[in-house]
């Protein structure tokens, strides 16, 4: 007999890894919150920690809308030109 | 193997014309939720699908964050898996129609450790034309349409969307109903208009209800006697400290508190309201146990912390047996507005 699999795979998906860092030093952090508990205060003293080590800077932090959605495309797309590297969170 | 053609592709899978192997080969590629499945057999895929007006390759729902999207052929295929029969198909499309709403937040309340379900209310006629059950043993087992709909909801999750225990799906304790969390409104002893009519559908055109819903909570009371009795008790269990949110509430009474409620005159807003105005915490009481949080209690505008924005986040529907005084409260996954409840007419297209 012939069963059908019921796993999918979409041809609309192209994700791929972004081209990772030769370095840190001296970048721009990108920092998305998720807006839980504790996420905007484990974000600022990571990215204080990499500065300490590498130099660089730190953006504003951003927030997304609601901590369980996606972040929108647009809240992505303005953050990307602006730094080098994003680092976001799930606080609890 | 062969490949289908379809927006996304397919793929058959050649087995020996033996059953119980075929059983074990679902097993072993990791397609079932645990419990046997019916073989996705093609003749049986294709039969589920033809119920469905639109091609195969219709894309009935979308992932957010991974882009995964369902089509009929899809869903179709975990239907059959699920044991359904091709008359509740509708029922299934229209589900995943409301789930890819946007306000139900599909990624979050089924990836949360918060361990949410979706549970599907079916309203109107159609309730007895598939055979569903809205009465003794609501909530299962014993009926073939309920609970293989709300398994084909989970199977479509785990298949389709990716949503696989422990790597996505990352609830903390699960939630039986993530086997299967489906029921039917009662209609017989509904005093009320159904779910259907409230949502502003046409006569005969019965609907799908979606809600996150955190798990299943027996409201029992057997000696209330008058609707404060039977509410109060209603209330004190939505507003236990271990889900009291601002998220919205399905209430299910039980043919037998209903009647309390209703011979009084009561009406279901008048019902709403009550639940709204009792089932609510202190301020001090809310900050005693960890869970005040400042800006959700200015959102609410209230004295106290109630459950919900307003009255009109209580969902009031009628099943179960005729005897027994056990009514079901189900909260909101998530601590606040996560996921808001959305709802779909079943088989018709409204605005086509």
């Amino acid at each position: 007999m012939k069963l059908v699999d019921p796993t999918v795979t979409s041809s609309q998906v192209n994700n791929r890894r972004a081209p990772a860092l030769t370095t840190l030093q001296g970048k721009t952090i990108g920092l998305l919150s998720n807006r839980k508990l504790n996420a905007d205060l484990l974000l600022q003293e990571t990215a204080a920690c990499l500065i300490r080590r590498h130099g660089g800077r730190a953006l504003s932090m951003a927030h997304k809308a609601n901590p369980s959605a996606p972040a929108p495309a647009d809240k992505l797309t303005d953050l990307s030109p602006e730094c080098d590297y994003l680092l976001t969170a799930t606080g609890d | 193997m062969t490949q289908m053609s379809a927006r996304q592709t397919a793929t058959l899978h050649d087995v020996p014309d033996d059953l119980l192997a075929a059983i074990d080969y679902c097993f072993e590629q990791g397609w079932t939720d645990g419990l046997p499945v019916v073989p996705p057999e093609l003749s049986r895929v294709e039969a589920m699908c033809a119920m469905e007006g639109r091609p195969p390759e219709t894309v009935l729902a979308h992932h957010p964050a991974t882009g995964l999207e369902l089509t009929v052929h899809a869903l179709g295929v975990n239907a059959v898996m699920a044991g359904c029969l091709p008359e509740y198909f509708p029922v299934l499309v229209a589900a995943f129609e409301a789930m890819d709403h946007e306000r139900f937040n599909f990624h979050g309340s089924t990836a949360s450790t918060g361990g949410s379900a979706p549970l599907l209310i079916v309203s109107g006629s159609l309730v007895d034309e598939i055979g569903m059950n809205a009465g003794v043993n609501l909530f299962g087992p014993g009926n073939r349409a309920n609970a293989t709909i709300g398994r084909a909801v989970r199977l479509t999750l785990m298949n389709v969307f990716r949503m696989t225990p422990g790597i996505s799906d990352k609830s903390t304790q699960g939630n039986p109903g993530k086997y299967s969390f489906c029921i039917a409104e009662r209609a017989d002893c509904n005093p009320w208009a159904s779910l259907a009519e409230e949502q502003g559908y046409p006569d005969g055109v019965s609907s799908v209800t979606v809600f996150a819903g955190a798990g299943f909570c027996n409201v029992e009371n057997h000696g209330g006697n008058s609707p404060e009795a039977v509410l109060d008790s209603m209330a004190d269990a939505m507003a236990n400290y271990g889900c009291i949110s601002l998220g919205q509430s399905v209430v299910v009474l039980a043919p037998e508190h209903v009647n309390i409620v209703a011979r009084d005159g009561w009406s279901k807003a008048e019902v709403q309201t009550y639940l709204f105005e009792k089932a609510q915490r202190p301020v001090d009481g809310m900050k005693r146990v960890g869970k005040f949080v400042e800006g959700e209690y200015k959102k609410q505008g209230q004295l106290e912390m109630h459950r919900g924005l307003s009255p009109s986040d209580i969902a009031i529907t009628v099943g179960g047996g005729d005897a027994g005084g056990h009514s079901a409260f189900i909260p909101s996954w998530s601590r606040s507005r996560g996921s808001i409840m959305q709802h779909q007419p079943i088989g018709v297209c409204i605005d086509c």
